[in-house]
């Protein structure tokens, strides 16, 4: 096995890449919270770099057949054969499946928009009623 | 990449086993500016911060734990989750406090996490 661990090339990475500051958040509400506000996901840019730069990070699928390991079992994402360069916007899609609960980007089959991917542009910077945001449905989706 | 195989490591002085080092090392840290649009300044084995409201926030790692860290360590901040919501091997929650008791966003927030990876 010569791709190691993945916290090994996560560690060389890092000595090796400049961070990436993402353009995008993802906004989102937990429909399994419907009194909690929006959160708003960022992409951290340590990650990012790895993701851009390609084969440091496992496949996506990796990370989600391993939320069902008990604790104390191996877990199959660490040692898994890295995946190729990604682009910016296919480094979301894959953050977006592997940090935000499923609940969210699977399974949600109400009428509002519980999640939208945006231009960091549009993230308030007055937090005054941070605990009021709503994701508003007028606004339209990123691409 | 060359590797030591020491089962100690001294200065002369004092001597240390390795295991208390590795297992000593936090496995995951990151530093963020809580304030307007949340932005991570640095950080190392973690894939996203997310903004869960006023002073609360949660953590997300690449590389995962074996178990939910029941430990976690901080700098400046208190560390739990605000909603209650628990570590789990994946992620850990960071929300701080001011004098008052009231949620608020830091400046310089901190989060790390020791245990051992997955």
């Amino acid at each position: 096995m010569t791709h190691g661990h993945l916290w090994d090339r996560l560690a060389k990475a890092k000595s090796r890449l400049a961070p990436v500051q993402s353009k995008y958040r993802v906004l989102f509400e937990n429909p399994a919270e419907p009194d909690a506000p929006a959160s708003v996901l960022v992409p951290d840019p340590n990650w990012m770099a790895a993701a851009l730069a390609g084969d440091i990070l496992p496949p996506i699928d990796t990370y989600l057949r391993d939320r069902d390991v008990p604790d104390g079992q191996p877990k199959e994402h660490p040692y898994a054969e890295p995946i190729g360069a990604m682009t910016e916007e296919e480094a979301i899609e894959y953050l977006i499946q592997k940090d935000i609960p499923p609940q969210v980007w699977r399974d949600y089959q109400g009428n509002r928009s519980v999640l939208k991917i945006v231009p960091v542009e549009l993230i308030p910077t007055d937090r005054s009623f941070r605990n009021a945001w709503k994701i508003n449905q007028e606004m339209e989706m990123a691409a | 990449m060359s590797t030591l195989n020491v089962s100690n490591i001294s200065d002369g002085t004092t001597t240390v086993g390795t295991g208390y080092v590795v297992n000593g090392s936090a496995k995951t840290w990151v530093y963020w500016d809580g304030t307007g649009t949340l932005a991570i300044r640095d950080s190392f084995n973690t894939s996203s911060v997310t903004d869960l409201g006023t002073g609360n926030y949660r953590v997300d790692v690449a590389s995962e734990f074996q178990a939910a860290p029941g430990h976690l360590g901080f700098g400046s901040i208190v560390g739990f989750c605000a909603s209650g919501a628990t570590n789990t091997t994946s992620n850990y929650y960071v929300a701080q406090w001011n004098s008052s008791g009231t949620l608020t966003d830091g400046s310089r927030m901190n989060g790390a996490a020791f245990g051992d990876l997955a």
